[in-house]
């Protein structure tokens, strides 16, 4: 599914975010990504998504090269990616089922398709009774169930989630972690970047370490 | 799926406008007032026009023949006048009639005239013009034809007055677009910023709608939507103040000018002008809007 090879990305002059970066994930594979604070999981997931450009190296995703995608093409690969931050990015001026059905209604999708796809990933996160209500009206982990939903609602081949967990007490992040177990059972391949150790080793998937944006443990 | 995207676009648009309700009314009022101006200048234009037509109709030709004028001359010169195309209707006004005029008009004077026989006051031919009998040389072609021919003493219109109120028509029309052109700029540059500072305000929702892959247009939609939007309201508001401006100028002038000019021949803009100020409107509106939305993307 994704195939890293010598991924390089530097800031300014000095600081290599990541450097000769490589990796490679299978198709519905579960994997964390790992390492201390500025070792460069961040950048990795921020490149994944197009956000940012390598410096030098190759970034396979279904493959593709997603390093070299012209504006229109990186708009059609977003939307095969489903992604979840730890601050939720919520649009707080739509309520939680416009939030959701909004990855939908760009794919043209039909009204009435949308609405019941819709419905049924705000049921399958628990949420289908909070449907009308307004992000910034829920709790942390409500917020961050809607950006699962959100994540999932096109069926992403990718899902893509930095600290998702970051904001959430123990007990919630264990159970934001097994929505993404049971993403990943229905053949999603799923990354999540997480210095949460404790929450790898309950979990149990393979982690890649960074440090210093070289790999250390993969 | 078009007719959606664009209830999508006007309902979005809609929303911002009323969260940025504030410069949503700087943006309106700064539309309003630009067009109110260009209405203001076409009304003055329309209506000027009006009169120098009016008054071209009015307009007389008078041909003052000599005291000694034989019959033939005469029926010449009514000839010559029958003939030209400028020419509606021709009038004669015999020594008689014009002493007779003279004592209607100014009383008073009259019995300064004391030889009924020996009056200062010519024959002469009034015509009434045709209304585009101003424009162009055909007229001063006729004037000098009409002076040449026997029997006739001299030749007087009013074509210069005319033609100066109809320069001062155009100068004014002219004055109002350049005058309308830049409030329209300062407006759409007004939409521009209001405009851009939604953009930066909702810039997290921007990029969350980039994250999902949504592409451009529906990016961008709802924002120059909010552009034309607000070119549509303040079109509507400046057509509104116009109408109420019309009417209150009919009344004082009603008051003021009574006898002298009929209020109610003061005229409004036509339906067709109407329409083309709340398209313009929208234009501006988009214009901005885009402007604005360029760097997106
Ligand atoms: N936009 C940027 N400009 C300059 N340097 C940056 C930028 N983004 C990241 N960096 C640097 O790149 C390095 C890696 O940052 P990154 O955010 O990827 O780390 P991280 O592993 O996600 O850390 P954390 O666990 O704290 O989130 C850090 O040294 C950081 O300072
Ligand atoms: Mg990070």
């Amino acid at each position: 599914m994704i195939e890293i090879e010598g991924l390089s990305k530097l800031y300014g002059r000095d600081v290599f975010a990541l450097e000769d970066f490589s990796m490679h994930v299978g198709k519905g594979e579960f994997v964390f990504l790992t390492g201390p604070s500025g070792a460069g999981k961040s950048t990795l997931l921020r490149i994944l998504l197009c956000q940012e450009a390598p410096t030098t190296g190759r970034v396979i995703v279904g493959g593709r090269d997603i390093t070299r995608l012209k504006p229109r093409e990186v708009q059609t690969y977003r939307r095969t990616v489903g992604f979840v931050f730890q601050d939720f990015k919520l649009i707080p001026g739509k309520t939680v089922f416009e939030n959701v059905m909004f990855a939908l209604r760009i794919l043209g999708v039909p009204d009435v398709q949308q609405r019941r796809r819709t419905f049924q990933v705000l049921k399958w996160v628990g949420l289908q009774h909070r449907a009308n209500a307004y992000p910034l009206e829920l709790s942390g982990g409500e917020q961050q169930r809607v950006a699962i939903a959100r994540a999932l609602v096109n069926e992403p081949a990718l899902v893509l989630a930095d600290e998702p967990t970051g904001n959430l007490d123990p007990d919630l992040a264990l159970e934001i972690m097994n929505l993404f177990r049971e993403i990943n059972s229905t053949g999603t391949t799923v990354l999540v970047a997480t210095h949460d150790r404790e929450l790898i080793r309950h979990v149990g998937h393979r982690a890649v370490t960074l440090d210093h944006g070289r790999l250390a443990i993969g | 799926m078009l007719f959606a995207g664009l209830r999508y676009f006007v309902g979005e648009a809609v929303t911002g406008l009323w969260r940025g309700r504030r410069s949503t009314v700087l943006s309106v009022v700064t539309i309003a007032a630009a067009l109110f101006v260009l209405g203001i200048f076409l009304t003055v234009t329309a209506n000027l026009d009006a009169l120098v037509a009016r008054w071209s109709e009015a307009a007389e030709l008078s041909v003052y023949l000599r005291d000694d004028v034989s019959l033939a001359e005469r029926a010449e010169v009514q000839r010559a006048l029958r003939g030209d195309p400028l020419v509606r209707e021709v009038q004669l006004v015999t020594r008689d009639e014009a002493l007779a005029r003279f004592r209607r008009d100014f009383p008073d004077l009259a019995p300064a005239v004391s030889n009924p026989q020996a009056h200062p006051f010519p024959a002469s031919f009034e015509a009434r013009l045709v209304s585009q009998a101003s424009e162009g040389d055909a007229l001063e072609s006729l004037a000098a034809r009409l002076r040449g021919m026997r029997g006739v003493s001299d030749v007087r219109y009013d074509r210069l007055w005319l033609q100066r109120l109809q320069s001062i028509a155009a100068l004014v029309g002219w004055g109002g677009a350049v005058v309308g052109a830049v409030l329209a700029l300062a407006a759409a540059l007004t939409v521009t910023n209001v405009v851009r500072l939604a953009l930066f305000s909702r810039r997290d929702e921007i990029q969350i709608m980039e994250l999902v892959g949504a592409p451009l247009s529906f990016i961008k939609g709802p924002f120059v939507m909010e552009g034309i939007l607000q070119g549509a309201l303040g079109a509507t508001l400046a057509l509104g103040a116009l109408a109420l401006a019309i009417s209150l100028a009919r009344g004082r002038l009603a008051a003021a000018a009574a006898g002298l000019i009929d209020a109610s021949s003061i005229v409004g803009l036509p339906a067709a002008t109407h329409v083309l100020v709340v398209v313009g409107g929208m234009a501006v509106g988009c214009l901005g809007a885009l402007l604005a939305a360029r760097r997106l993307g």
